[in-house]
């Protein structure tokens, strides 16, 4: 139970006005208490409406790019596990000493050992480059959505990332660019799957987000990329989404749900 | 292809389930309060691991309010500029720390582009400013013809709000603004009023569950 001293406390906190050492103390106790979080959390509600009870002003449209471009340089890598460190990172190196220690002592299995761990540094390096080729991958993708973004915001272009819905094809990912006033769009692929001669991916506009409009159908080179120019076969009043699915040779009417590739959000 | 085989396409996918028609990263909001805290969260999630995409949606949710929270206690338009775009480093390298249990996304946007705010007046030492500010007419108008909450909650919901606080006592009222928009201290507040150190927590924590008594549920 939360006495009305914390309570006012509390109330200061939200509002700024406890002193650095005050809001220190305070901290703390919050932390150890989750009655007084909720406590937090709920008077926040009211300093959120009176941040927002202040007369609208709309930033400058410039100052949206220039916030963006500020962040650019300073792009975050993608988290990876984090590495185990002192102790824990010499552990198993340690045991590994010794059990190659006792293989030399007893002769044996020396080099059968030697080429495992060879293995799974190799294997480590391979899932730290592949980790580095889809962050850059995605990184670049996402640069070249918010630039086409930026520049197209005015001229009505719906611009959509498409990512993968197949676990065997984890690294494919889309860019689809609509024009709804000349109902044609671009499109731009990579690292999907080669499909066998009788399969054509084909592509669908999602017309207000819900009905599919076939987009045609496309092949990709041997890198899994493609680039295409495409219309919709009908009217197009609002592309909401885009999404892919695998199709027998040419295309169908309607789109095979199993067989989904990629879609967007 | 018949309504039925729209709908079993449309429903196979969560992507593709009851989301307003049109739904576009940039140009729309969820529908309800809740499904805009929980985009709120998973935007803050996304950009704590870089995701820059989630950066500029966040931007396009909350930049309004978090100006119009600078430019009212700057009074400046180009300083306000300025703690926008600190404030947005700060996000984007510090989203991480965003807690959910403490409160919903906007708030917590609010206050980093406040205390911003505020640091700026202090840094400078126009310490005279908040004086000034404190000496001068509320943040609040009695009357506001266009708040920054309609950019959160609506027009509806944001002159409810604003009703609810220019509704409190008159001396709860004084206190919050002090604290809030000017950046005094309790102490700070209970010397500029003249006023017992004791009575002005009172008055806070009174107004503020008032407020919250008020808020709670509606937004």
């Amino acid at each position: 139970m939360i006495d009305e001293r914390m309570e006012e406390q509390a109330a200061l906190h939200v509002l700024g006005a406890l002193s650095d050492v005050e809001a220190y103390e305070f901290k703390k106790a919050m932390k150890a208490d989750p009655e007084l979080q909720a406590c937090v959390a709920r008077l926040s509600v009211a300093t959120g409406a009176l941040a927002g009870s202040v007369p609208m002003t709309e930033p400058p449209p410039q100052l949206r790019a220039k916030i963006l471009a500020q962040i650019a340089p300073a792009q975050k890598s993608v988290s990876l596990p984090e590495r185990k460190s002192g102790f824990a990172l010499w552990l198993p190196w340690s045991l590994a000493t010794g059990l190659a220690l006792l293989c030399v002592l007893f002769f044996a299995q020396d080099s059968r050992l030697r080429q495992t761990i060879g293995e799974q540094e190799k294997q480590i390096n391979n899932l730290n480059s592949l980790a580095q080729s889809l962050s850059a991958a995605t990184n670049n993708l996402q640069q070249t959505v918010l630039a086409l973004q930026e520049t197209n915001r005015l001229a009505g272009l719906k611009i959509a990332m498409l990512n993968s819905l197949l676990a065997d094809a984890p690294k494919a990912i889309a860019v689809s660019l609509w024009d709804n006033q000349n109902q044609n769009g671009v499109f731009v692929a990579q690292n999907l799957k080669s499909l066998p001669a009788d399969k054509d991916y084909q592509l669908w506009v999602l017309d207000n987000g819900t009905t599919p409009v076939d987009a045609g159908v496309f092949h990709v080179d041997e890198n899994g990329g493609v680039r295409v120019e495409f219309k919709a076969k009908l009217p197009v009043k609002t592309a909401g989404r885009f999404a892919v699915t695998e199709e027998i040779k040419g295309g169908v009417a309607a789109p095979t749900i199993k067989n989904l590739v990629l879609a967007s959000n | 292809m018949s309504l039925c085989a729209q709908t079993v396409f449309v429903r196979a996918l969560p992507i593709f389930d009851a989301r307003p028609a049109g739904n576009f990263l940039f140009l729309t909001k969820p529908v309800n309060e809740l499904e805009a805290q929980d985009r709120d969260t998973e935007l803050l999630r996304l950009i704590a691991g870089g995701d820059r995409l989630a950066f500029a949606e966040f931007y396009d949710r909350h930049s309004t309010l978090m100006f119009s929270v600078a430019a009212k206690i700057l009074n400046d338009a180009g300083e306000a500029e300025d703690v926008l775009q600190e404030t947005f480093v700060q996000i984007w390298e510090k989203a991480a720390k965003f807690d959910p249990k403490l409160g919903k996304a906007a708030s917590w946007a609010a206050i980093l582009a406040r205390n911003r705010a505020i640091d700026r007046i202090r840094a400078s030492q126009r310490r005279s400013r908040l004086a000034e500010a404190a000496g001068a007419a509320h943040a609040i108008a009695a009357e506001v013809s266009e708040s920054a909450n309609e950019t959160l909650y609506g027009h509806d919901k944001a002159k409810f709000v604003h009703s609810a606080i220019v509704e409190l006592p008159e001396e709860q009222r004084q206190a919050i603004e002090l604290a809030y928009f000017s950046g005094l201290t309790q102490d700070e507040i209970s010397k500029k009023l003249n006023t017992p150190l004791g009575t002005i927590k009172a008055r806070i924590r009174r107004g503020l569950l008032k407020l919250r008594d008020q808020l709670e549920g509606v937004l």
